[in-house]
């Protein structure tokens, strides 16, 4: 039974994915790297002999030449992806688009989901709720009461269109001044359907035969639709459930291995009890965002750790980034809340908002209590061992601290 | 990655994904360059002869405004052709983006020598989605001519006159917009051979060419645009003759990849929706800050 590793962010996002996910795959057993959730949205900054690129859609393994494989939990945006392969084309990758296996069972992210997403983000005015902007939370939201177009249909173009009618129709009072071509849309993706992969459910079984997979996460943990601080959550399953069950389903066996920063961040809206301002740590690659805003910063939180962490139904490994970068952090021990002194939260039942929204109302106005803090504690904190560490930004800054994929 | 004007990144990503499958920009000219030069030919889809080319309304596009632009494809304009067929792509997006037309629908075409080309006139179809520019993918860089200072811009000219009907004439009495981008100067006169071995039209005598462009100025705002990198960038001979046709529709653009902006720009400004500052600072707010200064100095420059 080979054992396949699911990468997944314990905190808000930005903690080390994609880097992560290219140092595994840098050695050259991996025979794909599987999207199971998110979309353009993920930025994934990777730096490996002097190439940087943040990854959105194509898997961070792309610079050691491993296919990615979106999965049908994906929300796929050609657009962005063909801007994406020409970076990666700059970057010296050969023909990015032939490492691309899209499963036609992915929701399509069209230019319409994008424009009704900024529409609606900017009729909340100061209260948005952290989107990027990028459609993400329409794709998924019309597909739940509609059959939204997915990459399949792009190899039928009456369907397509007919399907594209019907979400520009849909959308027509809240985007109608921002409406373009439908004919445009159908010929792009009618090129787009031409020059990846399209697969169906047998490819993932196949990949598998031929080497380990990387299940690469997006966003993190506290940001999943069901255990994230509701409102301020991302209409996406980031926590591994989807992960471990293809993995399963294949008779393998997941390892779970969760990644977090030596101090926590956060992009967008939404409570961070540790956040300090004042913290002053070097941030190259994450600026302020238009819907977004501003980069945030916080302490070294057990607390939110442990729980995402229970949210992911227990993690197998722990990767450490920033482990060189933790001038002024300290640890949270307790948060002072108006319920009083708490050391920990829990999850809820599944799915159960009304808990989730609680949390969100008792993390928004919770002091930490704060101690020192080295990074080697880590362990002990969070009661994982840390298998792999992170001392620069570069692929050649991570130490392997365990053999990652072996359990204990 | 805003999505105001998707129209120009649907176009800018299919190119990707179709460059992606090794198809260029210029598929159709590479397809002829690989076979015996008397075989050569106008693509199905462009070809003049007993041709008829329509700008209708639809429910979809109902004011539509008739747009040609027909690029000189011969030896002497170097490599602009090339610019052109890699930059008139966005031009519909550009129009529809900054609002300087409703329903434009755009022909694309090339210009030869009936005197010693195979395929002296390409025209194409009126399109406003994605087959425009599978149309510049299907012009044939032919890059002839016979070094007479003369290409069959009067050929073009009659093609336009005769062959072509716009709803926006028909129903509203509203001129369309003909931008000829060349080099050189018309054929002497519009020679009754070429219209018959070209298009196909019985017609048994010559024609004076200003003549022709008479008819033509009656349904068309027609504008000749001459840009550097061509061979006669700077020939008084050239700037007079086109001026004397065209008057101050007689443009120089020194940076030929500014051309979608030039022509975007005088629509919109001939549609009234623009003056030619405020084209200016929309070019600079879309990113084309070259594009504005060359566009700027060609308005300034003429003749």
């Amino acid at each position: 039974m080979r054992e396949h590793v699911i990468v997944v962010d314990l905190g808000f996002g930005d903690a080390g994915k994609g880097a992560t996910v290219d140092w595994l795959c840098a050695n050259g057993s991996v025979s794909a790297v599987v999207r199971f959730n998110g979309g353009a949205q993920a930025a994934h900054n990777v730096v490996a002999d002097g190439r940087h690129h943040r990854f959105a859609q194509f898997g961070s393994g792309t610079f050691a030449n491993v296919p990615t494989l979106l999965s049908r939990h994906m929300l796929v945006e050609p657009i962005a992806l063909a801007a994406e392969s020409v970076a990666l084309a700059r970057l010296g990758v050969p023909d990015p688009l032939r490492l691309l296996h899209i499963d036609g069972d992915a929701l399509l992210t069209t230019p319409i989901h994008v424009a009704a997403n900024r529409a609606r983000e900017d009729a909340r005015g100061a209260a948005r709720h952290g989107s990027c902007g990028l459609g993400i939370g329409e794709t998924a939201a019309y597909a739940l009461d509609h059959r939204a177009p997915k990459v399949a249909d792009c190899q039928d173009i009456r369907l397509l269109t007919r399907l594209l009618d019907d979400l520009a129709h849909h959308y027509a009072p809240l985007i109608s001044d921002r409406v373009g071509s439908i004919t445009e849309l159908v010929g792009l993706y009618r090129e787009f359907a031409a020059a990846v992969q399209i697969v169906g459910p047998d490819a993932l079984a196949s990949f598998a035969t031929q080497g380990q997979l990387v299940f690469e996460g997006a966003q993190g943990v506290l940001l999943d639709e069901w255990r994230g601080l509701h409102p301020h959550t991302t209409w996406s399953t980031v926590e591994p459930r989807h992960a471990r069950a293809m993995i399963t389903a294949l008779g393998d066996r997941p390892y779970v291995l969760g990644v977090t920063r030596t101090y926590l961040t956060r992009h967008g809206a939404g409570p961070f009890p540790t956040e300090d301002p004042a913290l002053a740590l070097p941030e190259p690659h994450n600026t302020f965002g238009e819907y977004q805003g501003t980069f945030r910063v916080g302490h070294f939180d057990p607390i939110l750790l442990r729980y995402a962490i229970e949210a992911c139904g227990g993690i197998d490994g722990l990767s450490v980034t920033h482990f060189d970068q933790h001038t002024g952090v300290q640890s949270a021990t307790a948060y002072l809340t108006e319920n009083g002194v708490i050391d920990a939260i829990h999850c809820g039942p599944w799915q159960d908002l009304a808990h989730q929204q609680h949390l969100t109302q008792l993390l928004t106005t919770a002091r930490p209590v704060l101690e020192d803090f080295t990074p080697d504690t880590i362990a002990t904190h969070l009661g994982v061992p840390v298998v792999l560490t992170a001392h620069g930004p570069d692929r050649a800054h991570r130490v392997p601290t365990a053999l990652v994929g072996t359990a204990g | 990655m805003g999505y105001g004007n998707w129209d120009n990144n649907a176009f800018q990503a299919a190119r990707t994904f179709r460059a992606s499958r090794g198809l260029d920009d210029f598929g159709y000219t590479a397809d002829m360059q690989g076979q015996e030069y008397s075989t050569w030919r106008a693509h199905p889809t462009l070809d003049p002869r007993d041709a008829l080319r329509e700008c209708r309304d639809s429910a979809e596009h109902a004011n539509s405004l008739p747009i040609a632009v027909l690029f000189d494809v011969t030896g002497s304009m170097g490599t602009v052709p090339r610019i052109m067929q890699s930059k008139l792509g966005r031009l519909h997006g550009l129009l529809r983006h900054k609002g300087y037309a409703d329903d434009p629908q755009i022909m694309f075409g090339g210009i030869g020598d009936a005197d010693s080309d195979r395929v002296p006139l390409q025209v194409g179809q009126f399109e406003s989605d994605n087959r425009m520019d599978e149309q510049l993918r299907n012009i044939l860089l032919e890059g002839g001519g016979g070094g007479q200072k003369s290409e069959s811009y009067e050929l073009a000219a009659y093609f336009m006159v005769r062959h072509v009907v716009t709803d926006a004439w028909e129903k509203r009495g509203k001129k369309g917009y003909l931008f000829l981008i060349g080099d050189e100067l018309n054929k002497p006169r519009l020679a009754a051979s070429h219209v018959r071995e070209v298009i196909g039209d019985r017609v048994s005598q010559d024609v004076a060419v200003a003549s022709v462009y008479r008819e033509l100025a009656a349904r068309w705002h027609v504008f000749y645009v001459l840009p550097k990198q061509s061979s006669y960038y700077n020939d008084p001979e050239i700037a007079a003759h086109w001026a004397t046709l065209l008057g101050e529709r007689f443009l120089r653009l020194e940076d030929p990849g500014a051309v979608c902006e030039l022509i975007a720009l005088m629509v919109g400004v001939g549609e009234g929706r623009i003056d030619v500052s405020g084209g200016l600072a929309d070019l600079r707010d879309v990113g084309s800050h070259a594009e504005a200064k060359a566009v700027r100095r060609a308005l300034a420059t003429r003749v």
